[in-house]
């Protein structure tokens, strides 16, 4: 069977070489590899900022331990009113759409602030409560709560971080979008570069495919020897490229880890050069699919790409 | 068995390209040995390329072996041309395959077992005399040599039609009359054999019916 296989006159390894093909395919799977990390970086991003910090809303109370005003209608049996900050954290606590209210305490707080009340001195400074309120993903209490709370606790200051993680959250948008801009334009260069290594080939065999077309073989049997023989070079040239984006993402999550994995000591700790596979815990599982995809799907491109080119150039013949 | 009906063939565009053959018409039945006889630039490669599929004519019908060719699919096409041998004037063996690999090649595309194949090879060549040049590659061999090796590869596989343009061109007297030898006897086995050639003398000696063709025309029917 073998010896059938190779002795058909075909000579693909001469048609098809074995180095530019799988060259110029590991390199666009590398270019794709960074591409998709880039649009997957992006995605990953827009996500938490869009579930994270875009849920999240700080609140100023100034004064916090100074009695409340009283509501219009107060309870028959009322004692001392309550503080400003109970009442702040009364009302959250009853509003619905709100997960939690955490009250910075006076070290957090101090923490925040070191670098300014350093610069000053100034340790007396007196200081509002500082509540971060989490709400549902895509709920904003702002505009209610604001109003409600201004008329029991005057001076109440709201911050929703939605303003610009909406913009972050639009420009990880464009990101992708350019990411799949950028996977779509190395997918139509490698169907090129197929294309023109696939009629090259052809071109260089055309007397001996002349012959067997003659001799009775059909265009699926022509096509595909010269498919099998792509799939191959073209599955190399993605593993080479998968393989050698590898390191270059680890370095570039590397890079990226201060933006990514905020307050996560593994994944912002110097890489160990000695054990560079230590980090791919710390790359996206979507991003590692994607390298183990990226070969099969250079393979399956070739195979496509082959079969078209070679079936067209044979309608050429009677 | 082939049958033409006032079949053109003109090289290039159908319309205006120069007529190689005008309004054919030809009902040859299946066996026997023919000659296609005229001088050169009558049409004879033409009718020739036509019946072993090589060429599509521009106009008329064409049926070969039961097959209508001009509406066959193109898959339908291809296992009509395994049952087709023909000899051509250049040889057109592969110069990278050796002698075994050439004449094995119609048997491969078959999908033969190489047990078969080897057995099929080594008597067709044993037949043509190169039994000892299995190995040797096409351009290491003389062109008599060449034609004989072509003509192995083109019976080896026992086709129902047989096309030759000028098989004896480049062979002596006596390969020649060997070859034609061999022809007859796969025409009496049932193969229908169309042999293209000018020379004369060799028709005399080998009287067969024949075709003869002039300028792109018909000119005489023996069949």
């Amino acid at each position: 069977m073998a010896r059938q296989r190779y002795h058909d006159g075909l000579a693909l390894r001469q048609a098809l070489p074995g180095r530019f093909l799988p060259f110029l395919v590991g390199a666009m799977s590398f270019l794709a590899a960074l591409a998709l990390a880039g649009g997957i970086a992006a995605h990953s991003l827009s996500q938490r900022w869009t579930h994270g910090a875009g849920t999240v809303t700080t609140m100023q109370v100034p004064a916090p331990d100074d009695p409340a005003s009283r509501p219009a209608t107060p309870a028959p049996s009322s004692g001392p009113p309550p503080t400003r900050i109970a009442v702040v954290l009364d009302l959250l606590a009853t509003t619905p759409g709100i997960v939690s209210a955490h009250r910075l305490t006076d070290a957090e707080l101090r923490a925040l602030l070191a670098p300014w009340i350093e610069q000053t001195g100034e340790q007396t400074l007196p200081l509002p409560a500082v509540i971060e309120v989490r709400a549902l993903p895509g709920h904003n209490p702002a505009p209610d709560l604001l109003a409600q709370l201004q008329a029991r606790v005057p001076g109440v200051v709201m911050e929703h971080d939605s303003v610009w993680s909406d913009r972050l959250a639009a420009l990880a948008g464009s990101l992708q979008g350019c990411a799949l801009l950028a996977v779509l334009i190395v997918m139509t260069v490698a169907v090129c570069v197929v294309m023109a290594a696939t009629r090259a080939g052809l071109q260089t065999r055309r007397q001996a495919i002349a012959l067997i077309h003659s001799l009775g073989a059909t265009d699926g049997y022509i096509s595909g020897r010269f498919a099998s023989r792509v799939t191959l070079l073209a599955l190399g040239g993605g593993l080479c490229g998968s393989v050698l984006a590898l390191p270059m993402l680890l370095v570039m999550s590397q890079l990226a880890a201060p933006f990514s994995a905020l307050g996560d000591p593994a994944a912002t700790a110097p890489m160990d050069w000695h054990d560079p596979l230590s980090r791919i815990d710390a790359l996206p599982h979507a991003l590692l699919w994607v390298l183990l995809a990226l070969p099969p799907a250079a393979g399956l491109t070739g195979w496509i790409t082959t079969q078209m080119t070679v079936r067209a150039w044979l309608r050429r013949l009677p | 068995m082939f049958r033409l009906h006032d079949v053109s063939y003109a090289y290039g565009d159908s319309r205006t390209g120069q007529a190689a053959l005008s309004h054919v018409s030809l009902d040859v039945p299946q066996g026997g040995f023919r000659w296609l006889l005229g001088p050169s630039g009558a049409g004879k490669s033409s009718l020739l390329s036509i019946l072993s599929l090589e060429a599509r004519a521009s106009a008329g019908m064409v049926e070969i072996l039961g097959v209508p060719v001009m509406q066959a699919r193109r898959g339908a096409l291809a296992r009509l041309r395994r049952r087709i041998g023909s000899v051509h004037q250049d040889f057109r063996l592969l110069a990278d395959l050796n002698v075994f690999d050439n004449v094995a090649l119609p048997l491969r595309l078959q999908h033969r077992a190489e047990a078969e194949i080897s057995h099929e090879v080594h008597a067709i060549m044993k037949w043509v005399g190169l039994e000892n040049r299995l190995d040797a590659l096409p351009p290491q061999l003389s062109g008599g040599e060449q034609q004989r090796v072509a003509i192995a590869r083109a019976v080896i596989y026992r086709p129902a039609l047989l096309v030759a343009d000028e098989p004896t061109n480049a062979l002596d007297e006596r390969q020649a009359a060997r070859l034609l030898m061999m022809f007859h006897r796969l025409a009496e086995l049932g193969t229908t054999i169309v042999v293209a050639t000018h020379n004369d003398a060799i028709v005399r000696k080998y009287p067969a019916p024949a075709i003869e063709l002039a300028r792109g025309h018909l000119v005489r029917d023996y069949t």
